[in-house]
């Protein structure tokens, strides 16, 4: 289906492109360079670039033809001038030879797999790391000997990071701890996947702590009333969690079933709104070990729950649940993402090319002013004349306004 | 996510052929709008084969390429416009044939 369409379209776009060279009106080459860009943009949109479609349309078959189309008719240049005694005639056979040895290599690499087309990466993967280790303030989460969060303190995640694809190794330290010269509190290894998005949670005590790696998924829903939930189970007591909506046991819906201790659920979707949850100990679902009354669920978003316990001064515990929520990322060429790479990484390109178009303006206005510069010079003359042409007019004088006027 | 039915090398190709289509334009016709429109036919193939590239590799550079192309496009089609108005004015024509200055 997506072959065909690309041939049909294919087809158009070549057909325009020939004719917009061979029209011998330019008015018409316009409207079929209007039609070749319409056919550029419906395959950037194929080409999952639906922001660049958009742009394509607006930006160059809206403005830059409207204003080719303006020159045109300004100039009245519709009518080309059939081409003959060409001053070079050798260059018709040459430009054509030229173009089909190109065609013939263009082909011939593409035939004999040196356009290197084989790797395909479609989405880095992300990471970010979430404190929940009780009676340990603050951590520092490295990943590979690389900080990825430093002095993150409890019930806290950081940011989301782009990561480049591999195996790493995590580790765990409490806030300031050299690297290199302490033992870390957890390890654990990883595997990152193009398209991932991963939380390294901390769970357990400071005597006990443990790293889990919690794989989300922050891609768009095509639901609009869901979201995506990951559990991660840090409830020491007990061997299983149930997560269920609602208080009552029998009829409510369970959304998570037999969640071991330090174990991350799979991504699950479900219906945003508000509503009451309830985490029972596996099994029979007699004992309820915590409710939580009137959460919030975003739709559109994807949340990461970590039900968890954190002891008193007493020895008795209190109920944590930490729900952190983060937004869908931004799809691979969607206008978020496209303005987020370009005010991150590409804003001195930007300042650049907002130079060159300041220059580009200058220079279109001292291009046509030179022709208004004379008229002004003669107005003012006529409007303020010098003494010598005071009365009585010079018969140069008059014989020149004549001819001007 | 599975690979895509339509090979980034048929885009390519595609581009190629836009891009030679453009270049014959720029070479054997003598109007300077016409001359014009084929360089834009050509800076489009080239923008085809980024977007193609930057899904081949999952990277939005190519794209962000596309947009300064097309950026530095608006602004070389206003010089270049202006350009051609000026030579309209001297010389009456925009074909490129009358634009020698000196004499045969």
């Amino acid at each position: 289906m997506e072959l065909t369409l690309f041939i049909i379209v294919g087809a158009i776009a070549v057909v325009t492109a020939v004719m917009m060279l061979i029209s011998e009106n330019a008015v018409h080459s316009a409207l079929f360079l209007v039609l070749n860009f319409a056919c550029i943009a419906f395959f950037f949109l194929m080409l999952s670039g639906a922001f660049l479609a958009m742009v394509q349309i607006t930006v160059y078959a809206g403005a830059i033809m409207v204003l080719f189309l303006f020159v045109i008719m300004l100039l009245g240049a519709e009518r080309l001038r059939p081409e003959q005694n060409p001053r070079f005639p050798w260059m018709v056979p040459a430009a054509i030879a030229l173009a089909l040895i190109f065609l013939v290599t263009v082909s011939l690499a593409i035939i004999r797999g040196e356009v290197g087309a084989s790797s395909r990466q479609i989405e880095q993967p992300y990471v970010r790391a979430v404190n929940a280790v009780d009676q340990l303030e603050a951590v520092d989460v490295y990943l590979d000997g690389a900080l990825i969060a430093e002095n993150l303190v409890y019930g806290e995640a950081s940011a989301f990071t782009p990561w480049e694809r591999g195996r790493y190794d995590i580790t765990l330290y409490p806030a300031g701890a050299d690297p290199v010269a302490e033992e870390p509190l957890a390890t654990a290894k990883v595997d990152l996947n193009r398209g991932e998005a991963i939380s390294f949670t901390a769970l357990g005590t400071r005597a006990d702590p443990l790293l889990v790696v919690a794989d989300e998924d922050l891609r768009g829903t095509d639901r609009s009333d869901a979201l995506r939930v990951t559990v991660v189970n840090g409830v020491r007591s007990v061997e299983r969690i149930d997560v269920v909506r609602g208080t009552d046991p029998v009829a409510s819906e369970i959304l998570i079933d037999d969640l071991p201790y330090g174990a991350a659920s799979r991504p699950v979707l479900i219906t945003g709104g508000t509503t009451d949850l309830s985490v029972f100990s596996d099994g029979v679902r007699r004992d309820r070990l915590m409710t939580f009354s009137d959460r919030t669920l975003t739709p559109e978003q994807g949340h990461l729950w970590v039900f968890t316990t954190r002891a008193r001064p007493d020895n008795s515990f209190d109920n944590v649940f930490l729900s952190l929520e983060s937004n869908a990322l931004p799809s691979f060429g969607g206008p978020t993402s496209i303005g987020l790479t370009l005010f991150a990484r590409y804003i001195l390109p930007m300042q650049m090319v907002a130079v060159v178009l300041l220059v580009a303006m200058i220079g279109t206005i001292i291009f046509t002013r030179d022709m208004l510069a004379p008229r002004r010079v003669f107005v003012r003359r006529l409007a303020n004349p010098p003494a010598e042409l005071q009365a009585p007019i010079a018969p140069e004088a008059a014989s020149r306004s004549s001819l001007e006027g | 996510m599975e690979p895509p039915e339509v090979a980034t090398e048929l885009y390519v190709l595609l581009s190629a052929i836009l891009f030679i289509l453009g270049t014959l334009g720029v070479l054997l016709r003598r109007n300077a709008i016409l001359i014009f429109m084929s360089v834009e036919l050509m800076l489009n193939a080239a923008n085809l084969a980024l977007a193609a590239f930057a899904r081949q590799w999952g990277n939005l550079d190519g794209q962000l390429l596309v947009f300064f192309v097309m950026t530095i496009a608006a602004a070389e089609v206003a010089v270049g416009l202006a350009l051609i108005v000026a030579i309209f004015r001297t010389k009456k024509s925009t074909d490129i044939d009358d634009l020698h200055l000196f004499k045969n």
